[in-house]
């Protein structure tokens, strides 16, 4: 367990902090000025100090020194009410590893002294100077950030002035896809501070609002939240456009179910349409229209190969794909298990097929398909290969 | 006189001549002055305020720019000025004029500054970029006054550099007496630019909080943590940590601002690197 030393004049500080750091699970001790300070850094090992600047007998400048001085590298972090850029900066020559200034927020030293004791890096690397930085993933799983920030978790914003908007987006979505309206720039911010959300739609044209800037300033309350602009077709290239402004992409108004389709399937269709456990591929349930069972067998046929190399790479000599959720309507279905059988047996692996019984039924119906080794459920089948 | 002697007289003078009013500064167009004051009224007439800015063409053509822009609706159609003012609104197109005048303020025809000028205009954007996008962090919602405390944050630098350039002129042409160094010429404009800034801010009629940006900037302050002043601090130290910057900088300074600022403004690394993503890129159309 983690031993953190709190070097500081005030006995309420110390007492504050050594709760907060107790109550991460590590132990503390306390010192009430440098001198104190250095003596205990000499009776044992600390993993961390979080050090005050001004202090009688021997201030936190000092004492740093005398550490650095003497070759204790323990790592530091200033807590303090000094903010002048001379005195800090004086105090990182000397070797700091972060800064926080009192009145402190307990999530701020929590956050610090776990990203210290992580072994993570301050001030100096947190600069994104690459252009190259990737956006934005355009599903990113806002997972870590909703329990970080244990905000509530929103779906959608919608950021235009016309409540209309807001009402035909909420109409064209699925139940369970969360949105929330907002009309005002103002509104928005406030809603991005309070919420995570999954995708962030502005308009373009809300009145004596800069509809990239707005985007950017929501980008930095919701950094992993995908931007897309509410545009209209008034040009040839408009997704251009709105790039070359920061969003991500383009929702074009008037809506058509088509293209809020296609924005479902990109920001909200499971990733995992096809998820590997060991050697058993299972396809995700299909919840669109029907009119969409083609894209959603595009997409579990894109994402087969790569799947099924990871299974050939940890030397499975069966695959076992479970599609008991897949559609069954048309052909489709079917084409795609030729495809899959055939990818398999391009990389030298068996194939077996998991599904219900209306599936085995359509399957022997096929001269292709007939002699496809298939199972009611996915233990049946990892009896029968393994056996 | 040594060069040391010669760049605190100077520092003097520049001082003397804020504290007596008689500092010369650039003035406003009075196209964007008149402007500037007929959009204070919040019922004006669009209309109105198109036909005193189409007096100036190079004005006009900016604000037609801006509003066809992608982010303010983008597209092909022709607009009037009237429907281009109406479609950025009063806010921006008030931010628009002192842009464009402030830039002009930076733009030298003498070689020797000139491009040093040039530097501090995109650092001066850079900070005003970042200043607005900081800002969402804060409950303040005044984006346009922390985007013009950013732009005008500098606004000293080329006044007093132009300063310089009269007093060498007069040194080494009329007195044929040598004149301080280019490392003096930055010390002297880091020692007295915030006054000349604040000068010029006041003349030009800024809010409160945008001339007391341009004076306070420098240090965070941390009384009154989500002040404008502690976001174009921190923002100044960004677009300096980022390389957006004219000049000599103290890396280490900087790092201690960058450090400091994480903590005062509550910014978490992961913000850091929102703001900063690409930032270079995105300012590249902005400078013009």
């Amino acid at each position: 367990m983690a031993t953190i030393l709190t070097v500081d004049d005030s006995r309420s500080v110390r007492t504050i902090v050594a709760k907060q750091v107790r109550d991460l699970g590590f132990e503390v001790e306390e010192a009430e000025d440098g001198v104190q300070g250095l003596s205990k850094l000499g009776e044992r090992e600390y993993d961390l100090v979080l050090l005050d600047v001004t202090m009688p007998n021997l201030d936190g400048p000092g004492m740093l020194a005398k550490m650095r001085e003497i070759g204790n590298k323990t790592p530091v972090i200033m807590l303090t009410s000094e903010s002048k850029r001379s005195v800090v900066s004086n105090v990182m020559k000397i070797g700091i590893a972060d800064y926080i200034l009192k009145p402190f927020k307990p999530e701020e030293l929590r956050s610090k002294v776990l990203s210290v004791l992580q072994g993570e890096g301050a001030a100096e690397e947190v600069l994104a100077v690459s252009a190259e930085a990737p956006a934005p993933a355009p599903a990113a799983d806002p997972a870590a950030a909703r329990v970080e920030a244990g905000k509530q978790f929103v779906d959608v914003l919608v950021v235009d002035d016309m409540e209309n908007v807001h009402k035909k987006l909420r109409g064209m979505l699925p139940g369970h896809v969360t949105l929330n309206g907002i009309t005002s720039a103002q509104a928005a911010l406030q809603s991005c501070r309070q919420r995570v959300y999954r995708v962030v739609l502005v308009d373009t044209e809300i009145p004596d609002v800069d509809s990239a800037v707005l985007a950017q300033q929501l980008k930095v309350l919701q950094p992993h939240a995908a931007f897309v602009a509410l545009a209209l077709r008034s040009s040839n290239d408009v997704l251009s456009e709105v790039r070359g402004q920061g969003f991500d992409n383009v929702l074009f108004k008037p809506f058509s179910q088509d293209n809020v389709d296609d924005f479902l399937s990109q920001y909200f269709d499971n990733l995992d349409l096809l998820t590997a456990e060991e050697n058993v591929l299972k396809a995700a349930a299909f919840t669109g229209r029907p009119e969409r069972v083609d894209k959603y067998y595009g997409r579990v046929a894109e994402t087969f190969q790569s799947v099924l190399n990871k299974v050939a790479a940890a030397c499975f000599e069966d695959v076992i794909l479970d599609v008991s959720a897949a559609p069954t309507t048309g052909d489709r279905l079917v084409k795609f298990l030729l495809a899959a059988a055939e990818q398999t047996k391009q990389v030298g692996m068996r194939f077996a097929v998991v599904g219900t019984p209306e599936l085995q039924k359509i399957l022997n119906s096929y001269t292709e398909t007939k002699e496809m080794r298939f199972y009611g459920s996915v233990q049946d089948a990892q009896a029968a290969t393994q056996g | 006189m040594g060069a040391e002697r010669l760049s605190e007289q100077l520092e003097q003078i520049v001082l003397k001549r804020i504290a007596e009013d008689s500092l010369v500064l650039p003035t406003l167009p009075s196209v964007v002055a008149k402007a500037l004051e007929v959009l204070k009224d919040p019922d004006v007439s669009f209309k109105h305020v198109g036909t005193m800015i189409e007096r100036d063409p190079v004005l006009a053509a900016r604000v037609l720019r801006m509003a066809t822009s992608a982010a303010f609706a983008g597209g092909t159609r022709k607009v009037t000025l009237p429907e281009a003012l109406t479609r950025l609104g009063a806010k921006s197109v008030r931010t628009l004029l002192v842009e464009a005048t402030a830039q002009k303020v930076f733009v030298s025809r003498d070689p020797k500054i000139a491009d040093s000028m040039k530097r501090v205009w995109q650092h001066s954007v850079a900070v005003a970029t970042l200043s607005r996008d900081v800002l969402a962090l804060s409950g303040n919602t005044d984006s346009e006054a922390a985007y013009l405390a950013g732009l005008l944050h500098d606004v000293g630098k080329p006044v007093v550099a132009s300063i310089l350039l009269e007093f060498e002129r007069q040194m080494t042409e009329v007195y044929n007496r040598p004149f301080i160094d280019s490392a003096e010429w930055v010390d002297v404009i880091g020692r007295t630019h915030r006054g000349v800034g604040v000068a010029l801010g006041e003349k030009w009629q800024m809010p409160e909080q945008v001339t007391r940006c341009i004076r306070d900037c420098a240090e965070y302050d941390n009384a009154d943590r989500a002040s404008l002043v502690n976001i174009v601090c921190f923002s100044n130290s960004l677009a300096k940590k980022t390389g957006i910057y004219a000049g000599n900088i103290d890396a280490d300074e900087v790092d201690a601002l960058v450090m400091i600022g994480r903590s005062i403004i509550g910014a978490s690394d992961e913000i850091i690197k929102t703001l900063t993503r690409g930032l270079k890129e995105r300012l590249a159309n902005l400078y013009d």
